[in-house]
This record gives structure tokens, C-alpha cells and sequence, in this order.
């Protein structure tokens, strides 16, 4: 597995105006942004161009690849048409458009949406992220139960990659697909060790004065 | 989203993307209904948050950051469902079988605002709706479910049981919820037709989960059945008169839950054909003069008989996803039904060696 598969969670990516400013400020922004997609009228081509050349401009500054972009987007793109269609028909009949433009609008406010969020994920590592909301105001339980989720993400992969070489080691049949047995006989593996380990870590936090409350340090 | 790419797992199915399928995207529901999801998410998160810390306290974190990361390890890894069909676990009934319903709701949670913030599965406006589908009626829901069923069979088999009906049966009431976010403001005369496409849908994803939970349950009960939580001891299992103390009071208010849950969620396979004729919402639609004139056909081909041409395969007269809709329904619950009774079987005399399975695995 490559770090890049996780994306903002393995830290920042690239160094640009973007990346330094609060992240507050982003993660706000780039929800206020959503929303406007969001709320404009279906059909209001001029409003959604105005909208994409802000996006086009910040896409500019963060540096971000564009091919990058471009593959995540037209892997959600089916998706996303697949559910633009089978909603449009309503729409069509009470906007007065055509169920093609309906179809089309709904894949550009949707495709706005989906690239200003990657956006702000380029731009804002997940630990960054996280201190933006929880000074923003979220639960600090939420916010300490997603700061522990990203570091056991990354403890659980190193150990799924433990699991598969061990198998791989014991096992003539290394490639190819596992049985349904199998394959969930690992993932119950991974999730007892998961458990036991999650008994370590706690015990462990706990002789250290742990009392559940997160003192970060970047405030 | 990641993959364990180098493990040669997806060689040779095609990914089913059951996870997509439920993510619902941004702009796609109505503004009213992602304001009044987010809303109604929220209050579900900061409710089970609190229920959760009440339990575990200092823990909470800890616990509910491990759950979470194993949910979303485990949903990278793509598991054979049939010939070149595969899907992933998703993982709300499993947490809740494990560590309780709103512990489950909040692992889900956790797990849908990092698929949202960092993978864009998944709408940033749509994570309210996502989150009451998938943590709310996945979780807290499938627990219902799983609960009166867990006590009524007893033991490990009625855990085992239990944990794949209510993985089932979970996944069709998420459906039909995501199919009425769907339809409010976008078609509520298609509402019928949106049901239909994705009871059809999540059938085969429904399927694919019962079976993934139960294979897990099942190896968690082999090895370290103590892990399962226990508002009753699955360990020691004296099969004489399981329920005479405990399920003294645990009885009507749960099972009317799970028996609502239950019925709801066939109705999602049912209701296509309680709409027949003139249908019901088109006939008020057209009462009331909101429906359009029908010179906007919808592209994609509608199970609704006064559309031309459902599906390629039509049969005349009869409308053939409707049918395929019930028939998937049908199947689906006798294939769940069966493989729970099974799989269970394996618990009535003496249970295997613990570690018997594990060892090829790790």
C-alpha cells in the first residue's frame, strides 16, 4: 500500500500559498463553496461558470495535479450520473429544462463540489484539518476519536501487510484471489489484533496519566 | 479510495463499489434535505457520543479510533461475493455487534467524515443523510434488529444469526432511506422508480454483507468470543432455558423495533407492486397537476409500466425490473436466511478448535 493511497492523512503534500493558510478558513470556505454550488438555480450556466473559474484559479495555486483531479473525478463520475439520472426527471418537469441539461447541470455542480473538497484536502493535511475544527468548535471527543483513527490507520495497515506476508510466506497459493473464508478469516484477524492491541495502547496511555482529555500542542 | 493493490486480492473481479453506491455525492439531494439530515446527524452523533463516553469513558477515544480504522482498513480490502463480483464490508452491524449500537453509529461516523474530508466519498452536504443511513439506521437500526433475534435463537448461534439478518436487513432500510433523500425535491412521482433501481441494488450489496459479517462474527466467535459485547455471556452457552431470567424484560419494545425494521424493509421489495396501475403518487400528481406532461421521458429505462421499454429484457404486460426488484428481494432474504442457519450449525455441537482457522491467516 503507498502512502499515497491515503492521501491527506500521510501529511501535506507540497508546500504553496494554500497550504499555509488556517485551516479554518479553508475548511469553511471550501463548505461555504459547496453551498453555493449548492444553491444555485438549476439552469444558471453563468452563475456555475463564475463559480468553476474560482475553483480553476484555486486549483492554479494549490498546485494540486491535474491529472491527479481528473482520475478521482471520472472514477465518481458514473456514480454520480447514475444518480443525476434517475433524479432528473422531476427536476426537468419542474424547472421546465430538458432532462439532458438537467442531467448535465447536476454533473457540474456535483463536479464544482467534488473538486473544491479534493482541493481542500490537497491543500490541508488531516491533522491540520482537524485542529480547524476542533478550534472551529466540533467535539473535542470527536475530534481526539479522529486524531486516534488516523494514526491506528496507519498501525492497521502495516499490520494487514504483516498479516499477508506471513501468509504469503506459509501459503503456495500467494497469488490470486482468497476464498470468501479466507479472506474474512484475515479480516477477523486484523480485527482481534486490532482490539488487543487498542487493550495495549490503552493500558499503556493509562499509566501514564492518561484522563481522556487531547492538551494539543498546536494551538 | 486506497486499495491493497500489491496483494494480488482484486485480481479478477471487478469491484462492486458497494461503498459508492451508498455514499450518496454532493448537490444530488434536495438542500432542504441535506440541511435537515445534517441537522438530524448531528444531534444522532452528539446523542451517541455522549451514550458512548458514558460507557467507556476515558476510553472512548481510543476505542472508537481503533474500530473506525479497522472498519476503514477492512473496507479496502475487496471480498469475492460471486464469480467476478466483489464488494467490501461496510461495516455498521459488525461494530455494533462488537461494541454496542451507538458506539457502531459513531464508528461509522468517524469512519464516513474521513471517507467525506480526505477521499471525497461522499458529499461534505451529504455526510448528515450518509451518516443517518449508514451509522444511524446501519448501526443503531441493525442493532434492533440483531438484538431480539441475538436472544430468542441464544448463544453463539443467535449471535451469528442475528448479526447477518440484521447486516441484511440493515442494508435494505439504508436503501430505501437513501431512496427517499433521493427523491424529496428531485422526483417524488419517481420515487417508486429511484426505490426500485436501488432495493434491485442493494440487494446484491445486502447479500454481500450478511454473508462478510457473518464470516467475521463467526471467526470472532471461534477465536475470542468474549469480544463480542455482552449483554448477555455468549461464552458458556447452558442451553437449557436460555431466556427464562434474562429476556425477561428485554422483550416487547425491541422486538417491535426489529419486527418494524423488518417489515419496513421488505415493504422497500413489496411497495413497487402497491403502486401498480395508476400508481398511487402519480395518480395524486396528477390530481393535483405537479406532474409533468410525460414529454420529458426519463433516460434511465423506468420499471413503471406507463413508461416505454424498462429493460431489455421486458416481458409484456408484466414489468420486469419490478419483477427482478421482488424476486432479488426474495432471494436475497432466503439466501441470508439460509446461509445464517449454515453457518450456525457449526455452533450446536462443540465448537471447533479456537485457532483452528486462524492459523492459515496469521
Amino acid at each position: 500500500m503507498s502512502v499515497d493511497d491515503f492521501g491527506s492523512l500521510a501529511g501535506a503534500r507540497g508546500d504553496g500559498p494554500l497550504h499555509r493558510l488556517d485551516a479554518r478558513i479553508k475548511l469553511l470556505a471550501a463548505v461555504a463553496f459547496v453551498v453555493a454550488v449548492a444553491a444555485v438555480p438549476l439552469g444558471s450556466w453563468p452563475a456555475l461558470g463564475v463559480l468553476a473559474l474560482i475553483l480553476g484559479g484555486l486549483i492554479v495555486l494549490s498546485g494540486a495535479s491535474p491529472l491527479r483531479l481528473l482520475a478521482r473525478w471520472l472514477g465518481f463520475l458514473l456514480l454520480v450520473g447514475f444518480l443525476a439520472a434517475l433524479t432528473a426527471g422531476g427536476r426537468a418537469a419542474a424547472s421546465g429544462m430538458s432532462w439532458g441539461m438537467v442531467v448535465l447541470n447536476l454533473l457540474a455542480k456535483n463536479s464544482l463540489a467534488f473538486l473544491m473538497m479534493m482541493v481542500l484536502a490537497e491543500v490541508t493535511p488531516w491533522n491540520k484539518l482537524l485542529g480547524g475544527m476542533r478550534r472551529l468548535g466540533a467535539p473535542p471527543v470527536l475530534i481526539a476519536t479522529l486524531g486516534f483513527m488516523q494514526r491506528y490507520i496507519f498501525v492497521l495497515s502495516d499490520e494487514l501487510g504483516r498479516i499477508l506476508t506471513a501468509r504469503r510466506a506459509r501459503s503456495f497459493r500467494g497469488r490470486g484471489g482468497l476464498g470468501p473464508a479466507s479472506v474474512s478469516n484475515l479480516i477477523g484477524v486484523l480485527l482481534i489484533r486490532a482490539l488487543e492491541r487498542e487493550e495495549r495502547v490503552h493500558a499503556a496511555m493509562t499509566a501514564r496519566g492518561w484522563d481522556g482529555t487531547m492538551r494539543p500542542l498546536d494551538d | 479510495m486506497g486499495s491493497v493493490g500489491k496483494t494480488g486480492f482484486e485480481s479478477g473481479s471487478s469491484s462492486l463499489g458497494a461503498g459508492l453506491v451508498m455514499h450518496i455525492p454532493d448537490i444530488l439531494i434536495d438542500s432542504r434535505v441535506a440541511m435537515a439530515t445534517t441537522v438530524a446527524g448531528a444531534a444522532g452523533l452528539a446523542y451517541g457520543l455522549r451514550r458512548v463516553e458514558r460507557r467507556h469513558g476515558e476510553r472512548t477515544t481510543s476505542l472508537m479510533g481503533m474500530m473506525a480504522a479497522f472498519v476503514f482498513a477492512a473496507q479496502m480490502i475487496n471480498f469475492p461475493v460471486g464469480p467476478g463480483v466483489s464488494g467490501h464490508l461496510l461495516g455498521g452491524v459488525l461494530s455494533a455487534v462488537i461494541l454496542g449500537p451507538w458506539a457502531g453509529a459513531v464508528v461509522i461516523a468517524a469512519v464516513l467524515i474521513v471517507q467525506c474530508l480526505v477521499f471525497q466519498d461522499g458529499g461534505v452536504t451529504a455526510l448528515g443523510s450518509n451518516f443517518l443511513n449508514m451509522g444511524l439506521i446501519g448501526s443503531v437500526g441493525g442493532y434492533a434488529i440483531y438484538s431480539p433475534i441475538r436472544k430468542a435463537i441464544g448463544g453463539a448461534k443467535g449471535v451469528l444469526a442475528g448479526s447477518m439478518i440484521a447486516a441484511w436487513f440493515s442494508v435494505l432500510l439504508a436503501a430505501g432511506a437513501f431512496s427517499i433523500e433521493l427523491a424529496i425535491g428531485g422526483g417524488e412521482h419517481d420515487f417508486i422508480r429511484i426505490l426500485t433501481w436501488m432495493a434491485l441494488v442493494h440487494a446484491v450489496i445486502g447479500v454481500g454483507e450478511a454473508l462478510i459479517t457473518g464470516l467475521i462474527v463467526r471467526f470472532v466467535l471461534l477465536t475470542r468470543p468474549e469480544l463480542i459485547r455482552d449483554d448477555e455471556p455468549v461464552v458458556e452457552e447452558t442451553d437449557a432455558a436460555p431466556s427464562a431470567e434474562t429476556s425477561g424484560k428485554p422483550g416487547w419494545l425491541a422486538t417491535l423495533v426489529a419486527g418494524l425494521g423488518i417489515s419496513l424493509a421488505v415493504a422497500v421489495f413489496v411497495s413497487p407492486f402497491a403502486y401498480d396501475a395508476p400508481d398511487g403518487l402519480e395518480y395524486v400528481g396528477e390530481k393535483f397537476e405537479f406532474l409533468p406532461d410525460e414529454s420529458h421521458p426519463p433516460m434511465i429505462p423506468s420499471p413503471m409500466p406507463d413508461y416505454q421499454a424498462p429493460l431489455p429484457v421486458s416481458i409484456p404486460g408484466l414489468d420486469a425490473a419490478k419483477v427482478a426488484t421482488a424476486a432479488a428481494g426474495l432471494a436475497g432474504t432466503l439466501i441470508v436466511f439460509a446461509l445464517a442457519w449454515s453457518m450456525s450449525r457449526a455452533f450446536s455441537r462443540g465448537a471447533p478448535k479456537p485457532g483452528g482457522t486462524a492459523a492459515h491467516v496469521g
